[in-house]
């Protein structure tokens, strides 16, 4: 199914920039609408102002912390792919570990090891997750085309 | 218990330093404020020595923190008198524990699979990837297919959903009794633009246990269909 006829590389970062701003948004709100509403003194109304305040403050904040990340990811990845002229995992791989170290840029050299590896590790259980996922999925139609000869386009050996 | 009313005390501190109104420390906590302000002049190290003058204000920190966790309470009885756990708890608490547990142990197993998946697709010699590379690198350096591409060429695979392709498609089967795999991924020359199609199979060596290379051809899409054969072994 071809849906990107055209390269997905530039484009993806945009696209997966607003995503993870969209998900950090959506989560930091649910999760900060829970905690405004607890930390607020009793009466049903104040805790709904409370709760709103405790969004309109926080969730932007998480949403552009992921965006930063999902943003940056998404960069060191298309430009792995360009340099290295072929797409497979050790590009997530690095790119996580990259961007990790990246974005603990501040705060010295040995935390930005620690914070590439843990980016690293993410990436990993994170490609290996779609790997499953995809294994599974292809194993759901057990029809196959039957391999018994070889394709046509070889000559008899 | 020292340091959750270390923490207590710290917060309350530094809402007071703030200038902030003191919402709760005036009014309901009047007792429970004194240990807060002995406890500011004693360093940390003094604090086996604080915990008596803590232990019979229970009343006074039971206001402060009114919703101090079960292991507060129980150390707190341990202090005062030698009140028995009461079987209830202990079953709570065993069963709490127990819950932890296996948590844990669900969250390592999934881990410990997904590791293990991602380094059996990336540094064993059987994985598809392994092959797609091998595959990839032969295409880059025969001479033909740089005629056709072109010098730098790219190679990807099944486009997901998300734009991403690094899926590359294959096929196990097993014929007279070997493994067999087939692949299928796309190449494209970054000048010329072409785009081709290559297809891969590899057989399993018994004696080494690695996968060997039947045959490799490139499909190319320009108007009359070239193939071009890479390695045949047949």
């Amino acid at each position: 199914m071809e849906e990107y006829a055209r390269e997905p590389c530039p484009w993806r970062i945009v696209d997966d920039c607003g995503g993870a701003f969209t998900m950090g948004a959506i989560g930091g709100g649910i999760f900060q609408a829970i905690k405004g509403f607890r930390n607020s003194p009793v009466g049903v109304n104040h805790r709904l102002r409370g709760s709103l305040t405790a969004i309109k403050t926080r969730a932007p904040q998480l949403g552009g912390s992921f965006a930063v990340w999902g943003g940056l990811f998404s960069m060191i990845d298309c430009s792995m792919v360009r340099m290295r002229g072929k797409e497979d995992p050790w590009n997530s791989i690095t790119s996580g570990a990259l961007t990790g170290a990246i974005l603990a840029a501040r705060n010295g050299p040995v935390a930005m090891v620690g914070s590439a590896a843990m980016g690293g590790i993410l990436l990993a259980l994170i490609e290996g997750a779609g790997i499953l996922l995809t294994r599974f999925a292809s194993t759901q139609f057990p029809n196959g085309p039957q391999l018994s000869e070889d394709p046509s386009q070889l000559q008899p050996p | 218990l020292p340091a959750s009313l270390g923490r207590g005390c710290l917060g309350r501190w530094l809402l007071a330093s703030r200038g902030w109104a003191l919402l709760g420390t005036g009014t309901g906590t009047g007792t429970g404020s004194s240990p807060c302000l002995r406890w500011r002049h004693q360093p940390p190290p003094l604090l086996r020595a604080a915990r008596q003058s803590i232990g019979t204000q229970a009343g006074g920190l039971k206001a402060a923190k009114p919703g101090g966790d079960s292991k507060d309470v129980s150390v707190q009885r341990a202090l005062n008198e030698e009140t028995l756990v009461s079987a209830a708890q202990k079953v709570k608490e065993a069963g709490r524990d127990f819950t932890y547990f296996i948590v844990v142990l669900v969250g390592i197993g999934v881990t410990g699979g997904l590791f293990y998946v991602i380094f059996k697709e990336l540094f064993s010699s059987s994985s598809p990837n392994k092959i797609y590379g091998d595959a990839l690198e032969k295409c880059r350096s025969h001479p033909e297919i740089i005629g056709v591409f072109g010098d730098s060429i790219k190679g990807y695979g099944e486009a997901t959903r998300r734009g991403r392709r690094q899926h590359v498609s294959h096929i196990e089967y097993v014929k007279d009794g070997l493994k067999h795999m087939r692949l299928k991924f796309y190449i494209e020359g970054t000048e010329s633009g072409k785009q081709g199609t290559v297809h891969v199979e590899v057989k399993e060596n018994l004696e080494t246990g690695r996968f060997e290379v039947r045959y490799i051809f490139v499909d190319v899409e320009t108007y009359p269909r070239r193939t071009i054969v890479i390695e045949d072994n047949r």
